[in-house]
């Protein structure tokens, strides 16, 4: 497996766990302020994501959406980074209860082998609810890390 | 069972926007669809995070397959779908 791990992209400082948001628009606003101060982003980054997330929902199923930018965007991202926020209160999303929110911020190709070993993690019901539910930064930290060793 | 090979458009490929686009067409199509990649891999083309999970890269030839009335009609969007830059704003 390769060792791009999501993890290595995740700072603890970026993973936020009782998150509120008002609606969709203002979780993306969230996830893209969490990546500008994770240094990740120019502030512009985050228009992008809002761009994007109006032109089509990012929501994937299992409760997670995916908030990043248009191709547009790209030029603002200074490194690839993720933020994850949960929003125990659930965050309505085009009528999906949203619970975690995984705001990507990708420059280059990075961007499909991210998104694809996020869906991988997603696509067991058992390990998305436990990334539903999770309590504790080591948690988040343990699902989005493919292999243990 | 009718079947289609068709080469990804999309300038950065089957990702966030066009996957859920192209599942979201799938979904629709009122036959089950499925995806198919060079390597073997498939899934049903309506989950995203299925289609998601495959990684697909601009230029790679994926194979759809759909059975049941209407499923020439039905590979035939979706094959247009997956032809077109649905990257494009």
């Amino acid at each position: 497996m390769a060792d791009a791990a999501l993890s290595s992209l995740l700072a603890e400082s970026s993973i936020r766990l009782d998150s509120h948001a008002a609606d969709r628009l203002d979780a993306v606003r969230q996830c893209g302020q969490a990546l500008l101060e994770a240094g990740a982003v120019d502030e512009s980054y985050i228009d992008a994501m809002l761009q994007r997330e109006q032109s089509v929902s990012t929501f994937v199923g299992e409760g997670v959406a995916i908030p990043h930018g248009t191709l547009a965007g790209k030029e603002a991202v200074k490194q690839d980074a993720l933020v994850v926020l949960r929003f125990p209160g659930g965050v309505d999303w085009d009528g999906n209860d949203v619970r975690v929110c995984v705001g990507i911020a990708a420059a280059g190709g990075g961007h499909i082998a991210l998104l694809s070993q996020l869906a991988e993690i997603l696509l067991d019901p058992a390990k998305a609810e436990q990334l539903r539910s999770a309590t504790q930064v080591q948690q988040v930290y343990d699902l989005l890390t493919p292999e243990d060793d | 069972m009718p079947e289609r090979t068709v080469t990804i458009a999309s300038s950065v490929g089957l990702h966030a926007r066009p996957a859920s686009l192209f599942s979201q067409a799938a979904a629709k199509a009122g036959v089950p669809v499925t995806l198919t990649t060079k390597a073997g891999k498939s899934v049903n083309a309506a989950s995203i995070l299925g289609i998601l999970s495959l990684g697909i890269g601009h230029g790679e030839e994926v194979t759809l397959s759909a059975d049941g009335d209407g499923a020439d009609a039905a590979l035939d969007s979706l094959v247009a779908l997956l032809s077109t830059d649905l990257d494009k704003e």
